[in-house]
């Protein structure tokens, strides 16, 4: 198991609290909180070792998307970079205003 | 037949097609061999060095044949030269084990490929050239003529004519081939019938018949179990059918199987009548009969499907659905895989297939080392056919640059996610099939799409619209703009992206007012085999791989 | 309308509603526990955000999830009170560890002090579960024990209702959990049975049992099967709205005079019929012990 950390600078904080996903083979959860700060921090813990860059990657993509302030922790158990994007997505959706 | 046996030295197969059955005439009555006496009969019928045709057919094996023909005394029999499509049976290669043969032409293997390759390199056996399907079976009419064909059918009457149903797949023509140039053509059957069916295969083109011991071998290899759809899968799905299908106007197509395509079949009732799509696209399929299909064929999707071969399980739903497949005067399903091929070739607007690597050209393989599988149907199916003359929308909208000679092609799909499972990236700078090439020392490395070919990669991360790419740097770039995060699409510019996608040569999902959120299970018509046979209603019948539970509805509450 | 119209109509119909089923087994833990109460009604207790995770996996590599695969949900189904306790059979398999364990048995025991205190409280177990959680071993053995004593207090008070739905399956010490509830319901895709098909292969060998023949293990402990032998009270097709009707038509047949636990000598009565030397299978078996059988 391997822990990581990411921060992004970010702007106002997400409107709620959110969880998504289950810590399932190939699969992973999100739970996504507001932060009081004017940044993102990102902790991960993930099953498989070694893939810090790729994580950085698709972590970079995604937010420079999303530029709402959050603490962000995701537990994975070997998702790929896609489904990992997906509960990423549906995390945000959760989160946005109505 | 003696009679024809001219004395000028030109009927010399004739005579030795004659030699031959007088041969095993004692055990015969009238064209029925006595099942006790087939291994015995092989020894005599064959002669070392033969080119031997032995019905390894994509789904069914003449395996009473194959297991037979393993058992004769290699001191007789010995370097028979194997034409075998697709090599799916252990004495396949026990064959070559035993010193019984020698050489093989071959289009595919599957549960053999990694004994295959060991047999390789251990010098067991001698490849002739690894074709695809129609390939090798092109070469029988040229300079692979059988000398012997050992088929299989459902059923013979007693004049000798066959029932080959609807796994007719190959054997009509791998019998034409054998019986019009005085070959011995041999079929195992599973029984013996006062009245046929229907003719599959007429009496006088049959030599031998013989009653198997038990029923041939068939595999159910195009069933795909809903519950193993992935999130990610209905994603490239949806990107398939508005991105491509919609965009494109995709009207006849082909599905290369797999989850992907699976998905893509079930979202049209669903998806695909959120867009407004019925009866705009994917109406006339060139398909193996698909239970993931039946949902749509039920929603009114689908105008009609010709097979290759058949599919366990659903040899009830194709006879009640005649509209829609090939059924002969008898109801039953009639498939045939060379002209399916044909068809899949020149008629239809769209091949779409999942491969499991793809280089930075373009170039697709599904080889992997220590495996030997050759390729199958995808190479034929997966290639724009420069033949055609024909148009149609979809295959005109290919057409980039106005000249006075332009045409259109055929659309070619890869699908692929960038990462596999286990962590392997799936767009790689060379294919390991280069390597697995050059060791087993392949004329050709064992490619089984090429990047000129393909029109479309899709992606997790979108469209490449590779066929509107200006020369081979223009088509790294698409590749690299949907590889997301792997070493390859990391040498994607942002920059450069953005033009592309402006240019129309790459589509993200909001490109395409894909919503990655709505990539959700629930928006398949059918989530589980069971559904699948609700949507039939009841006419699928799962084989016994695909069965757990009882799906006796009439017990619940429904 | 021709009989073949009207044949057509009628298929058409039982299809179109099979179709629109929510089905259950499609849903994670959550869900179907959001799924069984009544809408607006659902509060998770010592959920995700309360990161009472396994302190063991983490030590021993292995990702923890923020609720360790149980949910403990309050709640109205169908205006009364209730509490459903559901296991997320896709982390680790719904193995039971220390602290996933502990919550159901926690929760029970409030809802025994709840029942003694004049406010009764349906408790239904979503079980999902391959048995004990190897890595946390005896810590999870002691908290499924806990459950058990927890069960056999409350089940005085008010009936335990037990759901499997598959595609996990009720296993190992868990089974034992859903022996002792007042009733159980379950899908025919469910299986309900000590030892894991695959740990029979392994043990006994594969003449024994062939852990691929998915037909020979559901005709043996399959959700059908265990209901036409009467190990089990409901047998209903996946669809959330049956499966709270099943519940909801359980829980008013109330505290059951005997529990199925202390019938010993009816089933050590079936026990006697079976010669161990030729072993019935599963349609044997169905009429050597019929439904119904069974007070």
């Amino acid at each position: 198991m391997q822990t990581l950390n990411f921060e992004y600078a970010a702007q106002q904080p997400v409107a709620r609290r959110a969880h998504v996903g289950v810590v399932g083979s190939g699969d992973l959860e999100v739970l996504i909180e507001p932060s009081s700060k004017p940044t993102t921090h990102v902790r991960v813990r993930t099953s498989v070792d070694g893939y810090d860059q790729v994580w950085k990657q698709v972590l970079d993509r995604f937010f420079s998307r999303f530029q709402h302030a959050a603490q962000i922790e995701i537990n994975d158990f070997g998702a790929t970079p896609g489904t990992v994007t997906l509960r990423l997505e549906q995390a945000a959706e959760e989160v946005r205003s109505q | 037949m003696v009679n024809m046996i001219q004395n000028d030295g030109w009927s010399k197969r004739r005579a030795s097609k004659a030699a031959r059955l007088a041969r095993i005439a004692p055990w015969m009555k009238g064209s029925v061999l006595e099942t006790g006496a087939i291994v015995e009969a092989l020894q005599a019928l064959l002669e070392p060095g033969d080119a031997v045709a032995l019905e390894g057919d994509n789904q069914k094996q003449a395996d009473f044949l194959s297991r037979s023909l393993v058992q004769v005394d290699p001191a007789k029999i010995h370097d028979l030269h194997l034409l075998i499509s697709s090599v799916s049976r252990p004495e396949h290669l026990t064959l070559f084990e035993r010193g019984i043969a020698r050489k093989i032409d071959l289009a595919f293997a599957g549960p053999q490929s990694v004994r295959l390759a060991q047999f390789v390199a251990d010098g067991k056996l001698e490849i002739g050239a690894i074709h695809t399907y129609v390939e090798l079976y092109a070469r029988m009419f040229v300079d692979l003529m059988p000398d012997v064909a050992l088929v299989c059918a459902e059923q013979a009457d007693r004049q000798g004519n066959l029932y080959t149903g609807p796994n007719t797949e190959d054997t009509p023509t791998i019998v034409e081939a054998t019986a019009f140039h005085d070959g011995v053509v041999v079929v195992q059957v599973n029984e013996i019938v006062d009245e046929l069916p229907r003719v599959d295969i007429p009496a006088s083109w049959v030599d031998v018949i013989v009653p198997a011991d038990k029923p041939y071998q068939v595999e159910p290899l195009f069933t795909r179990d809903p519950r193993l759809i992935t999130d990610v899968q209905i994603l490239s799905a949806m990107l398939v059918i508005r991105g491509i299908y919609e965009h494109h106007g995709v009207t006849t197509l082909n599905h290369g199987i797999g989850f992907d395509t699976a998905a893509i079949e079930l979202l049209l009732p669903t998806y695909g009548e959120k867009l407004g799509l019925r009866g705009k696209i994917c109406r006339n399929w060139v398909l193996n009969p698909h239970p993931t299909l039946i949902p749509a064929i039920e929603s009114g999707w689908v105008d009609s499907v010709v097979c290759f071969g058949s599919e366990v399980g659903m040899a009830d739903y194709t006879r009640a659905r005649p509209d829609v497949f090939f059924t002969g005067h008898d109801g039953s399903l009639r498939s045939n895989r060379v002209l399916a091929q044909l068809a899949g070739q020149y008629a239809i607007d769209l091949f779409i297939g999942s491969t499991l690597q793809m280089d930075v050209e373009g170039n697709s393989s599904t080889v992997t080392a220590g495996r030997l599988s050759g390729f199958g149907g995808a190479p034929n199916m997966g290639s724009d056919a420069r033949g055609r003359r024909h148009a149609s929308a979809a295959w005109l909208d290919m057409i980039t640059n106005k000249s006075a000679t332009a045409r259109g092609r055929k659309l070619v799909v890869q699908v692929v996610e960038t990462f596999h499972k286990g962590g392997e990236q799936s767009i790689v700078e060379t294919l390991d099939a280069i390597a697995v090439g050059k060791k087993a020392q392949m004329p050709l490395a064992p490619v089984m799409i090429y990047g000129d070919d393909v029109t479309h990669l899709v992606t997790e991360e979108g469209i490449a619209y590779i066929y509107r790419a200006e020369g081979l740097e223009e088509r790294k770039a698409a590749i690299a703009a949907v590889a997301g995060a792997t070493e390859i699409g990391l040498r994607a510019d942002a920059k450069r992206t953005g033009n592309l996608r402006a240019r129309g040569i790459v589509a993200t999902p909001e490109d395409l007012g894909v919503r990655r959120t709505e990539a959700r299970r629930t928006l398949l018509a059918a989530r589980s085999i069971d559904d699948l046979v609700a949507w039939s209603d009841g006419l699928y019948q799962p084989p016994a791989k695909f069965r757990s539970w009882e799906n006796s509805h009439a017990n619940t509450q429904l | 309308m021709k009989t073949t119209d009207l044949d057509n109509a009628i298929t058409k119909e039982r299809r179109d509603r099979f179709l629109s089923r929510q089905s259950v087994i499609e849903m994670r833990a959550r869900e179907r526990a959001r799924s069984l109460l009544d809408v607006g009604t659902f509060h998770e207790l010592l959920g995700p955000f309360d990161r009472v995770e396994s302190p063991w996996l983490p030590l021993q590599g292995v990702v923890p999830e923020s609720d360790d695969g149980v949910i403990i949900a309050r709640g109205q189904l169908a205006g009364q009170p209730s509490l459903i306790m559901a296991i997320e059979g896709a982390f680790q398999g719904g193995g039971m560890g220390e602290v996933s364990a502990s919550k159901i048995a926690g929760a029970l025991g409030l809802a025994r002090r709840d029942c003694e205190s004049g406010k009764p409280i349906l408790p239904v177990l979503l079980l999902e579960t391959g048995g004990v959680r190897l890595q946390e071993a005896n810590l999870g053995e002691a908290a499924v024990a806990e459950i058990h004593a927890e069960i056999v207090a409350l089940r005085r008070h008010v009936p335990v209702i037990g759901v499997i739905t598959g595609m996990v399956g009720c296993f190992g010490g868990m089974s034992i959990t859903a022996g002792l509830c007042s009733y159980l319901v379950v899908f025919p895709q469910a299986r309900l049975e000590l030892n894991g098909p695959e740990v029979i292969e392994q043990e006994a060998g594969i003449d024994e049992l062939d852990a691929s023949d998915k037909q020979t293990i559901w005709s043996l402990m399959g959700g059908e099967q265990r209901y036409e032998t009467s190990f089990v009270d409901a047998l209903v097709e996946d669809d959330a709205t049956l499966l709270k009707q099943a519940v909801l038509d359980l829980a008013a047949r109330g505290i059951p005079v005997h529990h199925r636990s202390e019938n010993v000598e009816a089933y050590t009565r079936r026990l006697a019929t079976i010669d161990p030397a030729a072993p019935p299978d599963g349609p044997a078996l169905r009429r050597l012990w019929p439904r119904g059988e069974m007070p």
